[in-house]
């Protein structure tokens, strides 16, 4: 099926192509000149891509919006540190970080999923809050100081094997990681349930009569965002060797949100780009002032105030019609006015 | 310890203690209660007024400016920032497809913003403003401070006096009218647009009066706003967004929860409970407890 769902999808795959073309190309340079720094920057941009990827689930596609992500990407992110602490195998901490966020998902989508529009989002803020504010007071957490001296663990990659402390190797698993979770949420868009969570943004009363479960739709996407927020939380402890409360804390939601936003909404792809200009924008105003708050609240009110629809808005409708200038086959020819006369 | 001297000495004072924060919830809570009941719009930034204006009654404090001056002082200077936020900011995209969201991103921009030039002009550090009255009284044998009587009795005349101006002037029934339906209220000649603004400017006022309130008891620092919001929406989802009456009483309820819960375990534990109540009323009554200003 051809639609304009696919179009657009299309138009985000070459996206995401020219971001993992650009990413080999800098990691290529980076190994070149022997810099870790930048490298270890690039790997942390990709992880909270992951983050936004999440974000922009909800946001762009199902239409809700949280702004409690970092709550599953924290648990993920304790999770695969206290694995990592006991025993050095990369798979188990993803299993145990999945699991985790899997099982806090449902519970938190139990009780965010009661209610919609503004209320799911500040019970989705409200519940991030308290369970940093519990991490933050458990002693057996670490409490504020989290958990820290996360050994450097190796990554067996079918006969080759890359260590957690190699900047290079690990900012190509991370993208990898990155990269299949995009095609998972891009291929899951484009079956049959992805489209009834996009019809849930364009008219979620009408969903039912079509004999959909509303219910089951927003909750199997809110575990869906849960997990996929937790997989990327799980890939921080590996880069920077400790974990803390901050990464459940309500700025950690704000950047996905943000990356999100930055980027537009509703491209999955934009949330990666935008989590890449946002790492830069923040080391960059980081270098010489300690107030990037300031910054990221001006970055915030712009985009929403002039660029409703990301940077990446701007490209899109550009694309879109570049690479509609092949010819189409016939079915496309055939379903194009009608999806562009209901849009 | 007998039962007596338990109410007596722990648990009245602790009451009271409940009291006094639950006032200046309660105008925390209405403010926001107001601005979504009206414009439908979520204020993210409710709690950086609130700093707002606990860092203006601090600065005009060390210029010499008395405490009874500024109760009345912060409320009047935040007007006008209120008036300028809705008219430059929120009114551009209030007409968007989704306001909820829109507002809600632009509001949460502008408390980052705040809160980091509070940050860069007071500093992180916590600072403290003393209070006109000291003392306690002693009211039927339990002891009660005189400032925290004070604040009950102030937040109490102003809940009253937004209660009386919304429900039994003109100017309250032109404000409803327009929570209503704003394009009629419009037709019969309303200045639709000045009333949104004006009704934010309200609602910013409450809460920097609210900052001033609770300056003297709680230290001011530039994040005070965002510790306190969540337990303002707390508050507003129980007691039903955009009603009055829901925001005074689930601001008192929800604070003496936390007053009450931290007598028996420890504090750092009460925002937990506070959040769960919130919940477990959400399971049951998802809608709150009182229908929307202009609804009901």
């Amino acid at each position: 099926m051809h639609d304009r769902q696919s179009r657009v999808m299309r138009t985000n795959h070459v996206l995401m192509m020219l971001f993992v073309g650009g990413a080999l190309v800098s990691s290529a340079l980076g190994i070149a000149s022997g810099d870790t720094f930048y490298l270890r920057l690039g790997t942390e941009a990709l992880i909270f891509g992951g983050l936004a990827l999440s974000v922009d689930l909800l946001l762009g596609y199902t239409g809700v919006l949280s702004l409690g992500q970092a709550l599953y990407f924290g648990v993920g992110a304790y999770a695969s540190a206290l694995v990592l602490l006991h025993v050095p195998s990369f798979s188990l901490a993803m299993i145990a970080a999945g699991v985790a966020s899997l099982v806090s998902s449902i519970l938190g989508g139990l009780i965010a999923n009661r209610v919609r529009g503004v209320y799911f989002t500040l019970i989705t803020m409200g519940l991030a809050q308290v369970v940093a504010k519990i991490v933050y007071n458990s002693r057996e957490l670490g409490a504020s100081d989290g958990i820290i001296g996360i050994p450097i663990i190796k990554i067996g990659l079918g006969a080759a094997s890359v260590s957690t402390a190699d900047p290079a190797g690990f900012f190509l698993v991370v993208l990898g990681i990155i990269v299949a979770l995009y095609v998972f949420l891009a291929y899951l868009l484009e079956t049959p349930f992805g489209r009834v969570l996009i019809a849930l943004k364009a008219n979620e009363k009408r969903v039912p009569f079509l004999g959909y479960s509303v219910w089951r739709a927003r909750m199997v996407a809110y575990v869906l965002a849960g997990v996929i927020a937790g997989l990327s939380g799980a890939l921080y402890p590996m880069l920077r060797g400790f974990v803390s409360p901050e990464l459940m804390f309500f700025m950690t939601s704000g950047n996905g949100v943000i990356s999100t936003l930055l980027g537009g909404t509703g491209t999955l792809v934009g949330a990666l780009y935008g989590s890449v200009l946002l790492v830069v924008i923040k080391s960059a105003v980081g270098s010489w002032t300690e107030h990037h708050l300031v910054v990221i609240g001006l970055l915030f009110m712009c985009s929403v105030l002039f660029l409703p629809r990301g940077l990446l808005g701007i490209v899109h409708p550009w694309l879109q019609q570049a690479l509609s200038r092949k010819p189409p086959p016939e079915d496309v020819r055939r379903h194009v006015p009608i999806s562009d006369a209901r849009s | 310890m007998g039962m007596i001297d338990y109410i007596q000495f722990v648990l009245a004072p602790q009451v009271i203690n409940g009291l006094a924060l639950g006032t200046a919830v309660v105008l925390v809570a209405l403010g926001l209660t107001i601005i979504f009941g009206l414009l439908d719009v979520i204020n993210m930034s409710h709690g950086e007024f609130y700093a707002v204006g606990a860092f203006a009654a601090l600065s005009l404090g060390v210029a010499g400016v008395n405490f009874w001056v500024l109760i009345a002082l912060v409320p009047i200077l935040m007007i006008p920032l209120g008036i300028l936020v809705e008219r430059l900011l929120i009114q551009r995209v209030f007409d968007g497809k989704d306001r909820h969201v829109s507002t809600l991103l632009l509001t949460l921009g502008l408390s980052l913003i705040i809160e980091d030039l509070l940050k860069a002009v007071f500093g992180p550090n916590t600072h403290s403003i003393q209070a006109p009255v000291t003392g306690a009284l002693e009211l039927f044998g339990v002891i009660v401070p005189n400032y925290r009587l004070l604040l009950i009795v102030i937040g109490a005349a102003i809940v009253c006096m937004i209660a009386f101006v919304i429900y039994r002037t003109r100017l309250g029934a032109v404000v409803r009218a327009a929570a209503f339906d704003r394009n009629m209220t419009a037709s019969l000649g309303v200045p639709v647009a000045w009333v949104y603004a004006g009704t934010f400017a309200l609602g910013v006022s409450l809460a920097g009066v609210a900052g001033v309130l609770l300056a003297p008891l709680y230290s001011v620092f530039p994040t005070m706003g965002r510790d306190f919001i969540l337990l303002a929406f707390s508050v507003v989802i129980v007691g039903g967004m955009g009603s009055i009456w829901g925001a005074v009483i689930a601001g008192i309820f929800l604070t003496q929860v936390q007053a009450l819960a931290s007598l028996v375990i420890s504090p750092v534990w009460t925002d937990p409970i506070v959040f769960g109540t919130m919940v477990a009323f959400l399971m049951f009554r998802p809608q709150g407890l009182f229908g929307r200003l202009g609804h009901a």
